[in-house]
């Protein structure tokens, strides 16, 4: 018996398994969960921005292989900001008005800043996971930090170079932006309420090369201790100041926490202190696990600690839509909020426990190392 | 901050750290006199140049001098390209100094982003290490960087005076410079001389480069930083006098050296802005403490009517 098929059938035929295969993908996979990065992928703290998207990518594949976020899969748009806050604003506009989606996470302090009244405004979450500006405590109902600000480190810091390590007279040196204008000013007042003085307190052009003249005028104020709150040119900085001869003890903060500083300065690493605001692998498993993943890609990652946080934040927005879609309630940057208060305390695989304090600042241990050998080694943790 | 060896030290490394600024001004300031070009395409050749040292020197493992002969030969083919290939034709159509000017700036960009898709953006440096060895003199700390800075930069400028002094090719560079018309009635090749001012800026630029990319990192964009400030030094020195430029290169690198006496050093980048724009509106055809000495031009002879 032979069977004949129109030709109007015939066509439809793969239509129709089309159709069936299609439906029973979408019967197996839920609507997924989107939510914004705001990340500088191109620019000079791209060395930092593509680890950390990176970093995401490795957290959202993680979440979703383990089932989703209640079945649903989470996906993650990431707009390029160039760590500018003039870029940051027209992609954090594209990511609410077009892409609409209700959580966005940022990191360096002017694009937190900048995208801050347009979250406030649009009732878009904005979880910060990587600036630290004082400022960011204050920028609004819908901003919230999951990464410990300056106040945190560089108090510890600057505590503990007058208690501990018994320095009088500090020079600070920063980069004029919104991170070294904030970080140096925690570091002044701190460091002066402890009972030191602060000789020198001098800020540089972002673009500069000759750090010379701020140098000097360092030290012409004879301090026991040098704290430059900079960012990619801190190796630069950290080399001329070795090269006018000043020996003095240098604290950075978490942004001296970088392999590719050991290698530029080479022995002029030698004592230099800084903070890390997460722990290592000898301390926690999960970290180990992290650095295997990154082992895959090929090279040891920039900015480690930050890249914990950035595996932590992927983490919590997890749960805040966890938490959302458990309730019945519908994906909106103002649930999401709602979301983020009512857990409040977050038991996070890289950086331990989180909890989201209603003054916007989180508390976290402290971390300080001093390069040895060419190496970072744990001088002591501050909780 | 008075102590002379706080100034001392201030006025030797400012004149150190002038000594990439001297050469950028001065290829700038080369290529505006012979050419009538404002090429800003010199930014891009100096993104070609640090790049080529970069990857041969760290990822194709070359010794130095190699890595830089590497750079020099690419960036002076790229110069000669450029020549040939666009800013010749442009002159044949008659385009106008802006469409030259739009043109150069469009190639910097373009090299810019080829750059940035091939190496990314993070700040690199021509060598893994920043430091170089120090000796104290006199109180004051030189490096062997600053040694090599200086060094390079005079050698350099003073073949540059000897070639435009003492050489044939030269000379007629000079003469096209002045007129290049009458120069080439004269039998001068202007094609050639603008070639070989496209050459001597290409050395000038990887030897500039060099000295910057060994010192601080560079990203794609820096260049085009780079050679505004050339462009200020050449303002300000005056247009068509490239040792007068050089100088001015100097002069404004320890204006701002120094300005850290009496401002705070975030200012100090602003300052130079605020003497283009003095200089620009004082003194369009350069601040006149340059021309002194020159003897000044003959008055024009009276028109007079034949059979008078």
């Amino acid at each position: 018996m032979t069977v004949s098929i129109g030709r109007r059938a015939a066509l439809s035929l793969p239509l129709a398994a089309f159709a069936v295969s299609g439906g029973r993908a979408r019967a197996q996979q839920k609507e997924p969960f989107r939510f914004g990065a705001l990340m500088p992928t191109t620019g000079p703290e791209a060395g930092y921005g593509l680890d950390f998207v990176k970093t995401y990518e490795m957290a959202v594949k993680d979440i979703n292989d383990q089932g989703g976020v209640n079945g649903h899969p989470l996906e993650m748009l990431v707009l390029d900001t160039q760590a500018k806050p003039e870029i940051a604003i027209n992609a954090a506009n594209k990511l609410i008005d077009v892409d609409k989606v209700p959580l966005i996470i940022t990191a360096w302090s002017s694009v937190v800043k900048a995208a801050a009244p347009i979250g406030n405004r649009t009732k878009t979450l904005e979880l910060n996971m990587g600036a630290n500006s004082p400022d960011i405590a204050h920028l609004g109902d819908y901003v919230y930090t999951v990464f410990p600000l300056a106040e945190v480190d560089v108090t510890a810091l600057a505590k503990y170079t007058y208690g501990k390590l018994g320095k009088k007279r500090a020079a600070v040196l920063y980069i004029n932006n919104d991170t070294g204008i904030g970080g140096a000013k925690i570091y002044r007042d701190v460091f002066t309420a402890a009972g030191g003085e602060v000789v020198a307190f001098e800020g540089y052009d972002p673009k500069a090369t000759d750090f010379t003249g701020v140098l000097l005028k360092a030290r012409v104020g004879n301090p026991d201790v040098v704290h430059i709150h900079g960012l990619s040119e801190l190796p630069q900085v950290i080399a001329q100041m070795r090269q006018l001869g000043m020996q003095q003890q240098i604290t950075s903060y978490s942004a001296g926490y970088n392999p590719k500083l050991l290698s530029q300065l080479g022995p002029a690493a030698e004592g230099l202190i800084v903070t890390s605001l997460a722990p290592t692998s000898d301390s926690n498993p999960n970290v180990a696990k992290l650095l295997e993943l990154w082992k895959q890609v090929g090279r040891f990652p920039n900015g480690l600690p930050y890249l914990q946080y950035a595996w932590d934040s992927t983490v919590v927005v997890a749960q805040i839509y966890g938490w959302v879609d458990k309730n019945g309630l519908p994906m909106t940057g103002e649930n999401c909020r709602k979301a983020l208060l009512a857990i409040r305390e977050f038991d996070l695989p890289m950086t331990g426990k989180l909890v989201i304090r209603d003054d916007h600042r989180i508390d976290k241990p402290v971390y300080l190392y001093v390069v040895k050998g060419n190496k970072f080694v744990l001088l002591d943790t501050v909780a | 901050m008075t102590d002379p060896v706080i100034l001392l030290q201030i006025l030797w490394t400012g004149i150190a750290m002038s000594s990439y600024f001297v050469l950028f001004t001065v290829a700038f300031a080369l290529t505006l006199k012979v050419e009538k070009l404002w090429n800003f395409a010199q930014a891009g050749l100096m993104g070609i140049a640090f790049y080529t040292m970069f990857y041969t020197l760290n990822a194709a493992h070359w010794p130095p001098w190699l890595g830089v002969t590497a750079a020099v030969v690419l960036t002076a083919a790229v110069s000669i390209a450029v020549e040939v290939w666009a800013i010749a034709v442009l002159r044949r159509r008659h385009s106008s100094g802006l469409i030259f000017f739009i043109f150069t700036l469009i190639f910097s960009q373009l090299v810019a982003f080829v750059l940035t898709l091939m190496f990314g953006t993070e700040p690199e440096t021509i060598f893994p290490s920043v430091m170089s060895p120090v000796r104290i003199v006199g109180g004051v700390a030189v490096s062997d960087w600053d040694l090599q800075a200086v060094g390079v930069t005079l050698v350099l400028l003073a073949l540059l005076y000897g070639l435009i002094r003492y050489t044939r090719d030269g000379q007629f560079m000079l003469a096209v410079a002045d007129n290049d018309k009458l120069a080439e009635i004269y039998g001068i090749s202007a094609k050639r001389a603008y070639l070989l001012s496209g050459i001597v800026a290409a050395v000038l630029i990887c030897a500039g480069i060099y000295l910057y990319g060994t010192r601080a990192g560079v990203t794609p964009d820096v260049p085009i930083g780079l050679t505004l400030t050339a462009v200020i030094a050449t303002l300000v020195g005056g247009l068509g006098r490239i040792f007068s430029a050089a100088i001015a290169a100097v002069g404004l690198a320890l204006l701002q050296s120094f300005s850290i006496l009496f401002i705070p050093a975030k200012w100090q980048a602003l300052l130079l802005y605020f003497v283009l724009f003095f200089a620009l509106v004082l003194f369009p055809r350069g601040i006149p403490v340059w021309r002194i000495g020159r003897p000044k031009p003959l008055a024009p002879m009276p028109v007079t009517q034949a059979g008078e």
